[in-house]
């Protein structure tokens, strides 16, 4: 695997991965600038199910870092989930193979 | 598109958990021993890719936001069982990690973004390729996920927490998704193309066979 990860396209690839989490706090702070709501928030307001959403536990709720505020705690948790994503599929196929 | 625990009735959760469980057994049957190390890289990198995209929330004025999802991207780039695979990663992580998308939905939400949006943009995908290759990827893009959207607005619609109210759920998840999956059908075509023009090797869903043979350096 050390040898595939040295080949351009690869690292590329992983790049290309680096720049979207880098963008991804400008984007967060977009969005909550205008204070936004996706469609299945907005069915749930129209038919009385927002209230019966129930809050998950995680490690890292909100796609933020602990002790990181604001842009970098983003900026680490898509860092993070992009690691975490990478190594979950590396596992799941060595598993396949 | 992520749906929280404490939205859907027991028997639909436990329906969604059978329905994704099957796909992934199946995607993971299909794929067993196809994988060489560069088809492993490139699964985890596409992975890994959707991972980081979903993260950007474009702020759309009217107080609408909205997210690339990447199911039909993973289907034409890998085929369908590696796409299934690899939107499971991304949807897992996003719910055990992140606590986005609840736990006990965590199949629902799997069934609707790596199954549904996974099988439904490569089927697209390869019934207008023929027509013209990169309008293929458009139409899977925004068709997949407007269906996706759809499933979500079903499973709503039949839960108590939302009174039972299918119309409105349907209507509301199908016609948002629509508008906001013309984005998500743009960003796919236009990576398409971009992949198509620089390694077109690595799209193993544009030709069966690529998908049973080695990535080329």
């Amino acid at each position: 695997m050390s040898a595939t990860v040295r080949k351009p396209w690869v690292q590329r690839a992983l790049a290309v991965v680096v720049v979207l989490a880098l963008l991804a706090p400008v984007f967060a702070w977009g969005a909550s600038a205008v204070g936004y709501s996706e469609p299945l928030e907005n069915a749930a307001e129209a038919t009385g199910a927002a209230d019966d959403a129930e809050q998950t536990p995680s490690l890292l709720s909100g796609y933020a870092l602990p002790g990181l505020g604001g842009g970098l705690g983003t900026l680490g948790a898509a860092l993070v989930g992009s690691a975490l994503t990478l190594a979950v599929v590396l596992g799941l196929v060595r598993l396949l193979d | 598109m992520h749906i929280p625990d404490g939205f859907l009735d027991v028997w639909i959760l436990a329906g969604c958990w059978l329905l994704s469980a099957l796909a992934f057994a199946v995607a993971s049957r299909r794929a067993a021993g196809r994988l060489g190390e560069e088809r492993t890289a490139l699964v985890g990198v596409v992975a890994a890719g959707i991972f980081a995209a979903q993260m950007l929330n474009w702020p759309i004025p009217g107080g609408t936001s909205a997210h690339f999802v990447g199911g039909a991207f993973a289907g034409i780039l890998l085929g369908p069982s590696l796409g299934v695979m690899a939107m499971t990663a991304v949807v897992g992580v996003q719910a055990l990690v992140f606590g986005d998308g609840g736990l006990l939905a965590l199949g629902a939400n799997l069934l609707a973004m790596a199954v549904v949006d996974v099988l439904v943009g490569y089927a697209l995908f390869r019934v207008i390729r023929g027509l013209h290759e990169t309008a293929g990827a458009f139409v899977a893009g925004w068709g997949a996920i407007t269906v996706s959207a759809a499933v979500v607005g079903v499973l709503a619609g039949l839960s108590s927490a939302f009174a039972f109210d299918l119309a409105t759920t349907l209507t509301v998840m199908t016609v948002g998704h629509a508008v906001l999956g013309l984005i998500e059908g743009a960003i796919t075509a236009t990576v398409y193309a971009a992949l198509v023009d620089a390694r077109p090797d690595l799209i193993l869903g544009r030709d069966t066979a690529a998908a049973l043979g080695e990535v080329q350096a």
